[in-house]
């Protein structure tokens, strides 16, 4: 510390030395000084701009797979992810399949319809009643929902000739034929959860109460196209306030069992 | 004793301190100009990335929605970068043996994230978050630019801290209804001086303070 003062007291006297040689006045020597340093400083500012600590998608030298973000330890569940409630985070009744969350549709029975899809007429074990209430706050979010995931497939109002499948993706089957107008509501929850056939599974984009939102928004689109028809909604808890609901706009986000997934601060 | 300097050298000593002056206003000036150009900031510049990946193409011309891959930027800081999974739920099928996707397929084969390159980075001092613009009505494209026009993204703003503060200071100027905050067309001329106010007060913005308190943004 010492010996480093000396040193740069010990140049400043050589400049003032010399520049005073030159007789200009204190101020330019002072500013001259104040130059030298601003070009110093702009050295310094790096090791704020990148502390070190993770912010999300970082690269990791530290972890095996370079990856900041860490994933779960196989067998174990955080905080708010005990998904007991089968209904609600299965879509499907009390000893109905047990399949797990990452098996695919095992009621799928592979016949194909022309075009490659695959025709799913047992739909035993689904639940047939919407585990939460159905509200028309549920049904706009879900309208949102599916006009972010699922319109550029499945269409504005389901009848599988969204964008993608303009561009080659295989044409999904229609929403609005007698088929999926009687298929409970589980199976649709059950396909955004475990996808099927040519649809990948949805379940990391969308959170267990929004495909809910969506399904009951699916069910007001076939009803809105077949007005005639006697299709109803029915919630197997119309009033139960614990039933984890989603929430409605952008401002409260969908919280209710993701809270440790994003994180609101870092 | 005899002069050491001739007379003119009063006029010498004179002009060096304008000179001086003059110098120095123009080194401030330089140095504001550099610390604004695209060389420093990063501004308007594109980046190669290891999958020409366009938003022209994608958002553009087929119409996906932000969220569809940006699946976070309603409730987290990050607005999050998609998954290997999210572009093969498309390119399983369409496009399953371009060459341009060839690193994606090999990504999802060998079950590694593809390294996309950052082009906004803010310095780790500053603290953003996007829930927070989105949920007050802040559009992407007001901070993004016309996202939907850009084969490759660059950056359309400088993201220093008088760029934010401009906002920050007149929130109003910027926000739009909720309806269109993923609408990359839209135009700050929809909206009249009152629907503006109005929009403010339904959002409950904060007041110009908080918002240009240093600890909004140095936490
Ligand atoms: C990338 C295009 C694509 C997207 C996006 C997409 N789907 Fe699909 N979906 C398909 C295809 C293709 C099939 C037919 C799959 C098969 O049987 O091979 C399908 C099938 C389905 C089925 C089964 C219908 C039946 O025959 O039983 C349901 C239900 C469904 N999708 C719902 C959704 C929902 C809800 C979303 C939004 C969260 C969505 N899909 C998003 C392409 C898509
Ligand atoms: C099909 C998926 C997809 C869609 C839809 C999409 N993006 Fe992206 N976005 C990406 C990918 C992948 C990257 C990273 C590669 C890159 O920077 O080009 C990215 C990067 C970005 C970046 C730059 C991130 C950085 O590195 O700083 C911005 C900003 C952005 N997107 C905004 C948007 C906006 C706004 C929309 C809606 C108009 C949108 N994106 C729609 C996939 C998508
Ligand atoms: C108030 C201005 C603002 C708005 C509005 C905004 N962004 Fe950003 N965005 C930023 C800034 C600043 C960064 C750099 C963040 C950083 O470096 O930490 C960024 C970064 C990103 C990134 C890179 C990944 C990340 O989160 O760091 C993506 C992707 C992105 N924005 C997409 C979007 C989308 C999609 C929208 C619209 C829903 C949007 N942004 C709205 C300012 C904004
Ligand atoms: C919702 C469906 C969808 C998703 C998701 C999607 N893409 Fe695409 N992609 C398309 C379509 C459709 C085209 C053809 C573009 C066109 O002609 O408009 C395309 C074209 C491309 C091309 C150009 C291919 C060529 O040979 O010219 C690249 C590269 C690409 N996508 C990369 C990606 C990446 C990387 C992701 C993941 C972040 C992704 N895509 C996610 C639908 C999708
Ligand atoms: C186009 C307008 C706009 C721009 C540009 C903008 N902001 Fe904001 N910002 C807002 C609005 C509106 C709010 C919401 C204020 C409120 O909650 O009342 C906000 C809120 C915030 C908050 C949350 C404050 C809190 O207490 O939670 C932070 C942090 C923030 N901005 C940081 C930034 C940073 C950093 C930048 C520049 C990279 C930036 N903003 C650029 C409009 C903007
Ligand atoms: C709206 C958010 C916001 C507020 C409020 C804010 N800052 Fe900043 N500040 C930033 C951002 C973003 C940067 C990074 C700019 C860059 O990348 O050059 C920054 C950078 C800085 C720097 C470093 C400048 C440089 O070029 O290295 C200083 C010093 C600073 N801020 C001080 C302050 C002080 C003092 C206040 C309160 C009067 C304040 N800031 C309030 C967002 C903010």
């Amino acid at each position: 510390m010492l010996k480093s003062k000396f040193k740069v007291q010990s140049s400043k006297f050589k400049v003032r030395e010399l520049i005073s040689g030159l007789k200009l006045g204190a101020w330019n020597v002072r500013l001259f000084l104040l130059f030298a340093f601003c070009l110093f400083a702009v050295g310094c500012r790096y090791d704020m701009q990148d502390q070190p600590r993770y912010k999300a998608h970082k690269k990791s030298d530290f972890f095996a797979d370079g990856k900041a973000m860490r994933e779960l330890p196989e067998g174990t569940v955080p905080r708010g992810f005990l998904r007991e409630d089968k209904a609600f985070y299965q879509g499907k009744t009390e000893g109905g399949q047990n399949a797990t969350a990452t098996a695919p549709n095992p009621a799928a029975t592979p016949t194909m319809d022309s075009s490659g899809n695959t025709l799913v007429t047992d739909f035993t074990g689904l639940v047939s009643e919407f585990p939460l209430p159905v509200t028309e706050d549920l049904i706009n979010r879900g309208e949102q929902r599916y006009n972010v995931f699922c319109i550029v497939c499945h269409g504005p109002v389901g009848n599988g000739d969204g964008m993608i499948v303009r561009r080659g993706f295989s044409k999904p089957p229609t929403y609005n034929d007698d088929r999926l107008r009687n298929a409970p509501v589980g199976h649709f929850y059950n396909v955004i959860t475990n996808g099927q056939g040519k649809m990948n599974s949805y379940a990391a984009m969308v959170p267990p109460a929004d495909r809910w939102a969506i399904v009951a928004y699916i069910r007001a689109l076939q009803i809105s196209q077949n007005p005639n028809g006697n299709m109803q909604m029915n919630s197997a808890n119309p009033s139960n306030a614990n039933a984890p609901t989603p929430i409605m706009n952008n401002a409260n986000p969908v919280t209710t069992n993701n809270a440790n997934v994003s994180g609101g601060a870092r | 004793m005899a002069q050491v300097f001739h007379r003119a050298a009063n006029n010498v000593a004179k002009i060096s301190i304008v000179v001086a002056v003059v110098l120095a206003a123009t080194a401030g000036f330089v140095y504001t100009q550099l610390a604004r150009s695209s060389y420093l900031t990063g501004q308007h510049v594109e980046k190669q990335q290891p999958v020409q990946f366009s938003h022209k193409h994608h958002s553009g011309d087929d119409g996906i929605d932000c969220r569809y891959c940006h699946t976070a930027v309603e409730t987290s800081y990050s607005a999050g970068i998609p998954p290997t999974q999210t572009c093969m739920n498309c390119h399983s099928q369409i496009w399953s043996d371009s060459p341009y996707l060839e690193p994606v397929r090999a990504s999802w084969r060998e079950n590694k994230p593809i390294e996309w390159e950052r082009v906004h980075d803010l310095p780790e001092y500053a603290y953003f978050n996007h829930s927070i613009h989105i949920a007050k009505g802040v559009g992407c494209s007001t901070c993004h630019g016309q996202i939907d026009n850009m084969p490759a993204v660059w950056q359309e703003h400088t993201l220093q801290m008088e760029w934010c503060l401009q906002c920050h200071r007149e929130p109003e100027k910027y926000i739009r209804p909720k309806s269109e905050i993923y609408n990359v067309q839209w135009n700050d001329s929809e909206l009249s001086d009152e629907e503006r106010l109005q929009l403010k007060a339904d959002y409950k913005i904060r007041s110009q303070e908080m918002l240009t308190s240093c600890s909004t943004c140095h936490r």
